[in-house]
């Protein structure tokens, strides 16, 4: 039994069959991921600079962004993010609200990742010396100039190995988004079982090829970082 | 307030009874991940023939979605080896195997960093080699890992709401029944969502005390 059952879960031709349907399913965890890494940056940029804000509300307001997304599960704030807020929104506005699957999968990642990068800018914010401000301010830039001339660019080059490798970590979290049917790969390999009535093979093609995607990426960022540490570090 | 009342409060027993399962699963992941981590490293670090295979379940483990990860041991693990039996032990074994994987190698850097000069130290005074493991090297490596122990603590809560997916009656279960049973979500689901948030919150912050506190009284140059 056992020697079968190993046989049918290597034998991955019925995943092979469907590879249309799955590839255009991991398609969609690629767009989530693309639209959620880009609102989780800006967000979490914008939550760092209400952190090292000087004046005290806004110092709170980032605080409590962080803390809440950072320590919030991914699903939960799918399903609040899907079910929820689109009732509290509706409410507001008097209207009738509802959030396509994809927007909500786009939101509620980008939230909860925006909590991470948050951290990631702050710290590489707060390493700046505090010369190189006054500095700025003393030739006479303006303080967006400072952000964008000075800060940044050493933030950037500071956070580029940890920034990456939450931009792994989001493209793993894309495959709960099948949770709220947005048509992704693990949703489709839970509509084609259902059919196939045969999980074996397909769950096992659907493990491996995230695997081979996320691992690829995951070494490429190693690789990368190492490079980017000793080019600094030089 | 009266639908709090009517849809959290008069329903904390159907709540407690899911963070009461949450408990039990993450428990369960936790102490699993913890003897799993520690054998695939020291698998991976001193038994030659198997150091392929534990590098490879390492990388697999690490790379692949939890998500994923938990389809897989729910609906293929019973068919390939004929276990696990039930959701409950499915969820639990998913969670461990994530956690496994970084745990690995957490320890394997903790290890690593031990100076080569006190293992040999040890053999001089005549110490074998698994006493030198579990007398000089273990305790400095669960000092050195354990704010990474506390963080996959965390990891394996957050990823825990993910079992009520293969019907294992956690607290995200019971709160999308109650969903389901009421049809308002909006109390519910925020409820739920501050409790767990709450709770990841609190262990994070007593974890990172702990950890610190350890370091203060055991780590070297604390006199």
């Amino acid at each position: 039994m056992f020697s079968q059952a190993l046989r049918e879960s290597v034998d991955l031709s019925l995943f092979w069959d469907y590879r249309e349907v799955m590839l255009s399913g991991l398609a969609f965890n690629f767009h989530v991921f693309a639209a959620s890494a880009t609102a989780a940056i800006v967000l979490g940029l914008g939550a760092a600079l209400l952190r090292v804000a000087r004046a005290l509300p806004f110092r709170v307001l980032g605080t409590l962004h962080v803390e809440t997304f950072r320590n919030a599960p991914d699903y939960i704030m799918l399903v609040w993010v899907h079910f929820v807020l689109p009732l509290l929104l509706g409410a507001a506005l008097g209207m009738r609200i509802e959030f396509h699957p994809f927007a909500s999968a786009v939101i509620a990642l980008g939230l909860v990742y925006s909590g991470y990068y948050a951290e990631t800018f702050r710290a590489g914010i707060q390493a700046i010396p505090r010369g190189h401000l006054e500095a700025g301010r003393a030739c006479g830039m303006s303080e967006l100039q400072i952000l964008w001339r000075i800060v940044m660019p050493q933030v950037v080059r500071r956070m580029l190995p940890e920034g990456l490798n939450q931009l792994v970590s989001l493209f793993k979290a894309t495959t709960i988004v099948s949770l709220i049917t947005v048509p992704d790969l693990m949703y489709r390999v839970s509509m084609v079982t259902a059919t196939e009535m045969k999980p074996l093979p397909l769950y096992t093609g659907a493990a491996l090829l995230y695997f081979a995607v996320v691992w690829a990426a995951a070494s490429l960022v190693r690789l990368a970082s190492e490079r980017w540490r000793q080019r600094i570090l030089a | 307030m009266g639908n709090w009342e009517r849809l959290v409060w008069n329903q904390r027993e159907l709540l407690l009874d899911g963070f009461l399962v949450t408990l039990h699963v993450c428990a369960l992941a936790f102490a699993a991940a913890i003897l799993g981590g520690l054998a695939l490293c020291l698998v991976r670090m001193h038994v030659r023939p198997l150091r392929p295979l534990a590098t490879l379940l390492v990388e697999f483990f690490r790379a692949t979605p939890i998500f994923v990860q938990l389809m897989w041991v729910n609906y293929v693990w019973p068919e390939l080896f004929g276990w696990p039996n039930s959701f409950f032990t499915a969820g639990w074994v998913a969670l461990a195997l994530q956690s496994s994987g970084y745990l690995a190698e957490t320890f394997r850097a903790g290890i690593e960093a031990v100076p080569r000069g006190q293992r040999e130290a040890g053999e001089a005074v005549g110490m074998g080699p698994a006493l030198v493991m579990a007398r000089i090297v273990l305790p400095q490596v669960a000092l050195s890992s354990a704010p990474a122990i506390v963080n996959q603590f965390t990891v394996i809560v957050k990823s825990s709401t993910l079992v009520s997916v293969i019907t294992v009656q956690d607290l995200m279960f019971q709160s999308q029944k109650l969903v389901n049973v009421w049809y308002e979500p909006i109390e519910i689901l925020t409820a739920t969502a501050a409790i767990y948030i709450a709770f990841v919150f609190a262990v994070s912050a007593c974890g990172k005390r702990l950890s610190d506190a350890l370091r203060r009284r055991f780590g070297i140059g604390s006199g």
